[in-house]
C-alpha cells in the first residue's frame, strides 16, 4: 500500500522532486534535518523502500564527510581542540555536518525515487515530453537484457568450444573483443527481424498515438495543487534570503520571521507528504476493511 | 468467399539463378484453415512474405496477389498492416516493446487509433488469450510459449481478416507449440478466422485443416483435403518423414478406407486389420558398458539463495559410449543439469566427475580439449566470423575432411543458413575438440524432417567412433530413434530411467504418437518401424475398412 507509487507519476516526480531541489540548493541545517527525517520515516520505517543494510552505509558516508570537513578545513573562529598542532574548528565541524547531510539527504531520495519509479512510470513521464523518445527507450529497455543474456551465453559456448581460454589477462581481453565483434552482427541481425515485426504491425504507416496506463484524476490534481503550494513559501524564503544560514567566521542565522517560519513548516509537510499519505491510506484501508 | 488470391505467382531473388517461387495458383476462401507443408528452402517463407506488403523481399515477381479482389500493390498501408497478420519464427526477435501491454498496443498505437479505443481492444485480446495473468510483466520474464502467444496476440487485436504463420511452433517445445495450435484451431472454430499456416512439424495440425498443401522447390505440388492429398502422396516423397505416424503406418500397411488421421482413427485401424497374437517383437539383446564415464552425485543448483531450487539431489551415471538422452517438461534443469555437467555452472552442493577425475580438477581449459564439448541450443552463440570458411577455418578443420559436407555453403554467412544448416556447421566446430564425450542441446529444435534424418545418422556414426552422447531434448521421436537410455528428470532429480522402448511404453502422456496407438494392444512399440514390422508378423485380417 504505497500510497504515492498508485497516483499518477507526475505526482510522484514532483513530490520527490520538489523534497530533493530545495534539499540541494537550501544548505540549510533544520531543513536537511527534516528532509532526513521524512524519508527515514516513509522509505526506512514505513515501506522499506531502502533496506537497513543501505541504511548502514549511509550513516558510514555521512560520518566520514562530516570529519573530513574539519581535518582539511581550519576556517572558523571557535576551537573545539587541537589534532597534531592543527585547530579543529566548530564552524568548520558543523559545515562538514551540513555538507553531508545534504549529500545523503539527497542520495535518500533519489535511491528510493529510483525503486519507485518504474520503467512503466519512467516511459509515462518521457512519453508526455515526445511519444517518439518513449518507443525508443521502450525498446532500448526490452533489448538490453536481450543483449547480456546473449553475450553471455556466446562467452559460455566459445569457452565449452575449448578454442578460447580464459586463463590469463590477455586470453579473457581476447575472448571479450570476439564476443563483441560478434555480438554486434548479431545485434543487426536480430534489429532486422525486430524491424520487419514492427513494420508488419504498421510501424511508420502515419502519426502514432500512446496508450499510457495511468490517467490523472482529480485526486492526482489537487495533490500537484498541494505540492506546489507547499512549494511557494519554501522557494520564496530561498529566493530572498529569508532563510540564510552562514558558518564563516562564525555561525549565523537570520532572525525568524512569519515568511520564515512558513516556510520550514510547509517544507517539513512536503518533506513528510509521502508519509502522511501513507499513513492515511493504512488507516482508510484499516477502517475500510473493519467495516466490511 | 475468395479472400486471397495467387494467380501464376512466380519470384526470383536478384542473382539467383532459377526461380525461389514458382508458377504458384492458389485461393483462400474466407474461414479456411490452410497448411502448407514443405522443407527447408522450399520456399515457404518467401511465399509468405510475397503476401505482406510491407515484408515483400527484393526480387523480381510475375504474376499477381489479389486480397479481396484487389492488387496487393493497391491496397492502403493501413489496411496491409491491419487486415493481413503475420506471426514469425523467432518468439523472442519479434517482440519490439518492453511490456506486455505496451507490445500489445504497438500495431494499434501505429495505426494512429484513439486511446480509448486502443485500452478497449487490448483488455478484450488479453482476455481471450489469457493474458491477464501477465499483463504488466516484462516482455523478457516470459516463456517462449508465452513469448510466441503475445506475438500472435499483438497481431489479433489489430482485427486481421487473415493470420499468416512462417512457422511459428518450430522453437518452441512440444506442449507450448501444442497450446499454441489449439489456440489457432480454436480462433479458426471461434472466430472463424482465415489461417494460413507454413509447418514443417505437421503431426497435429494436419487433421483440423481443411486444405493441405505441399510444397517442394518453389513448387505447390499438391493441394486439397488433407486425406486425399495424403493418400496420393508417395512414401518415397522428401515430406513423407513429416507426415502424422497414423498416415505413415497406414500407407505402409494398406489401411486406405479412409486413410486414418488421427491417433484414435489409427488405432481403429489397426485393431480392425492386425490381431495380436505376437504382442512384441523379438528385442536386441545388447550388453550395455558399466563403465562409467560421467558421474554426478547429489547435485542441488538455485538461481538464487532464496529461489527454489533447479536441481534437488540429482544424481546421474553416464556409461561408455551410450547415448543418454534426458528428458523433462520445460524449465525441469535438464539444461542447468547439462551446463554443470559441462562445468560451465558451479552446482550448489555434490559432486561431478569426469572419466574418474573430479571436475574442478581439469585446468587451464583441458576439460575442453580432447574431452569434452557442448552444442548449445542456441547454435547461433557457435558462430564468430562472417562466413562458413572462415568459421571452419578457425576451428582447425577444412570442409572436404568433414563427415558431411558442407562445401555448397562455404561462402554464406553463418546467421543466413536455414537452422538445419546451422545446425551442422556448428556440430563441424563442435567436433573440431575431438570430444570423447559430447553434449547436446535440444539439437533438433526448429529441424525439418530431413535434417532430423541427417542429425539421426550422423549421431548413429559418432557412436560407433566411440563417442558418449548426452542428449537434452524435448523431441520425444527422436529419442525414440536414437536413444540407448532415456531418463525423466522432474522435481529437480531423475524419476525413471530405461531404455527407450521400456521407458515410452510405460509412459501415457509423456510418449510417441506409436506408442500411444499401440498401447495395451502391442507391447514395447514406439516407432513406426516398429509397429509396422509387428503388424507384418501379426498378418492382415480382411476388416471392412476403418
Amino acid at each position: 500500500m504505497k500510497s504515492l507509487d498508485n497516483r499518477n507519476p507526475f505526482v510522484l516526480a514532483l513530490c520527490y522532486g520538489a523534497v530533493i531541489g530545495i534539499a540541494m540548493f537550501s544548505f540549510h541545517p533544520l531543513l536537511l534535518l527534516l528532509a532526513c527525517l521524512g524519508s527515514l520515516v516513509n522509505e526506512g520505517i514505513l515501506c522499506r523502500t531502502i533496506r537497513l543494510r543501505s541504511l548502514g552505509g549511509m550513516l558510514l558516508l555521512f560520518l566520514m564527510m562530516a570529519l573530513l570537513n574539519p581535518i582539511f578545513s581550519h576556517n572558523g573562529t571557535t576551537i573545539l581542540f587541537l589534532f597534531n598542532n592543527t585547530p579543529i574548528t566548530w564552524e568548520a565541524t558543523a559545515y562538514g555536518l551540513t555538507a553531508s547531510a545534504m549529500i545523503v539527504t539527497v542520495l535518500l531520495w533519489f535511491s528510493a525515487l529510483t525503486v519507485r519509479l518504474t520503467s512503466d512510470k519512467l516511459l509515462y513521464l518521457f512519453g508526455a515530453l515526445s511519444p517518439r523518445l518513449a518507443l525508443l527507450l521502450s525498446m532500448t529497455l526490452r533489448y538490453l537484457p536481450l543483449f547480456r543474456r546473449q553475450a553471455n551465453s556466446v562467452r559460455q559456448t566459445q569457452m565449452a568450444l575449448g578454442l578460447y581460454r580464459e586463463d590469463t589477462l590477455l586470453d579473457r581481453v581476447r575472448g571479450g573483443l570476439r564476443t563483441f565483434s560478434v555480438m554486434i552482427t548479431w545485434a543487426l541481425e536480430n534489429g532486422i527481424t525486430t524491424a520487419d515485426s514492427m513494420a508488419a504491425r504498421g510501424y511508420g504507416s502515419g502519426k502514432r498515438t500512446s496508450l499510457t496506463r495511468y490517467r490523472l484524476r482529480a485526486a492526482d490534481i489537487g495533490l500537484i495543487g498541494l505540492i506546489l503550494l507547499l512549494l511557494t513559501p519554501t522557494s520564496l524564503a530561498l529566493a530572498t534570503d529569508t532563510l540564510h544560514f552562514t558558518f564563516y567566521p562564525t555561525i549565523s542565522y537570520a532572525a525568524p520571521t512569519p515568511l520564515g517560519l512558513i516556510a520550514i513548516l510547509s517544507y517539513a509537510l512536503l518533506a513528510f507528504l509521502p508519509a502522511i499519505l501513507e499513513i492515511g491510506e493504512r488507516i482508510q484501508w484499516n477502517f475500510l476493511r473493519w467495516n466490511t | 468467399m475468395e479472400l486471397l488470391t495467387l494467380e501464376h505467382l512466380t519470384f526470383t531473388y536478384p542473382e539467383a539463378s532459377a526461380p525461389t517461387v514458382s508458377d504458384v495458383s492458389l485461393t483462400i476462401h474466407r474461414g479456411n484453415f490452410t497448411v502448407i507443408c514443405g522443407l527447408t528452402g522450399s520456399g515457404k517463407s518467401t511465399l509468405l512474405r510475397l503476401i505482406k506488403n510491407e515484408l515483400r523481399p527484393r526480387g523480381t515477381q510475375s504474376g499477381t496477389i489479389r486480397y479481396r479482389g484487389t492488387p496487393m500493390e493497391e491496397l492502403s498501408t493501413a489496411v496491409s498492416a491491419s487486415a493481413i497478420g503475420f506471426v514469425m519464427q523467432d518468439p523472442e526477435k519479434q517482440i519490439v516493446t518492453d511490456k506486455v501491454w505496451h507490445e500489445l498496443a504497438f500495431g494499434l498505437e501505429n495505426l494512429g487509433i484513439p486511446p480509448a479505443v486502443i485500452a478497449r481492444r487490448v483488455a478484450e485480446t488479453a482476455g481471450y488469450f489469457g493474458i491477464e495473468g501477465w499483463y504488466h510483466k516484462s516482455t523478457d520474464s516470459l516463456s517462449g510459449g508465452q513469448k510466441q502467444l503475445l506475438n500472435l496476440a499483438s497481431v489479433m487485436v489489430m482485427d486481421p481478416d487473415i493470420l499468416i504463420l512462417d512457422e511459428p511452433t518450430a522453437q518452441l517445445d512440444p506442449i507450448a507449440a501444442s497450446d499454441f495450435l489449439h489456440t489457432l484451431k480454436k480462433l479458426n472454430r471461434e472466430l472463424s478466422l482465415t489461417i494460413l499456416l507454413v509447418e514443417h512439424h505437421a503431426e497435429e495440425v494436419i487433421p483440423d485443416c481443411h486444405r493441405l498443401c505441399l510444397l517442394e522447390q518453389g513448387r505447390l505440388t499438391a493441394c486439397g483435403a488433407p486425406r486425399e492429398v495424403l493418400a496420393a502422396l508417395s512414401p518415397d516423397a522428401a515430406l513423407w518423414k513429416a507426415m502424422p505416424t497414423a498416415v505413415r503406418l497406414g500407407a505402409m500397411l494398406g489401411w486406405n478406407n479412409p486413410l486414418p488421421l488421427t491417433v484414435r482413427e489409427g488405432r481403429e485401424c489397426l485393431e480392425r486389420y492386425h490381431p495380436n497374437t505376437v504382442r512384441t517383437l523379438p528385442q536386441a539383446v545388447s550388453a550395455p558398458s558399466t563403465h562409467a564415464v560421467l558421474t554426478m552425485q547429489e547435485i542441488g543448483f538455485r538461481y538464487e539463495r532464496t529461489a527454489a531450487p533447479v536441481l534437488n539431489g540429482f544424481s546421474l551415471t553416464v556409461y561408455e559410449n551410450e547415448i543418454l538422452c534426458l528428458l523433462g517438461g520445460n524449465g525441469s534443469g535438464k539444461t542447468t543439469a547439462l551446463r554443470i555437467a559441462a562445468g560451465l555452472k558451479a552446482p550448489d552442493g555434490g559432486s561431478v566427475s569426469l572419466f574418474g577425475k573430479p571436475l574442478k580438477h581439469y585446468r587451464n581449459g583441458s576439460l575442453y580439449r580432447n574431452c569434452l564439448s557442448l552444442l548449445p541450443q542456441d547454435v547461433e552463440t557457435v558462430f564468430l566470423k562472417n562466413t562458413v570458411r572462415e568459421e571452419l577455418a578457425d576451428a582447425g578443420l577444412s570442409a572436404d575432411t568433414l563427415p558431411f559436407d558442407l562445401s555448397p555453403l562455404l561462402d554464406r554467412h553463418p546467421y543466413d543458413l536455414s537452422g538445419g544448416e546451422k545446425q551442422l556447421v556448428a556440430l563441424a566446430k563442435v567436433l573440431a575438440t575431438k570430444p570423447k564425450i559430447l553434449f547436446m542441446d535440444e539439437p533438433t529444435k526448429g529441424l525439418d524432417a530431413q535434417h532430423r534424418d541427417t542429425f539421426l545418422t550422423l549421431l548413429k556414426q559418432l557412436k560407433q567412433q566411440g563417442v558418449t552422447i548426452v542428449l537434452v531434448t524435448h523431441d520425444i521421436d527422436f529419442a525414440s530413434q536414437c536413444a540407448d537410455r532415456c531418463v525423466l528428470l522432474f522435481d529437480g532429480r531423475i524419476v525413471s530411467e530405461d531404455t527407450p522402448e521400456r521407458f515410452f511404453a510405460e509412459n501415457r502422456f509423456y510418449t510417441t504418437p506409436a506408442a500411444r496407438m499401440t498401447r495395451g494392444y502391442y507391447e514395447q512399440t514406439v516407432t513406426v518401424s516398429q509397429v509396422a514390422a509387428l503388424c507384418r508378423l501379426n498378418g492382415r485380417t480382411e476388416g471392412s475398412g476403418c
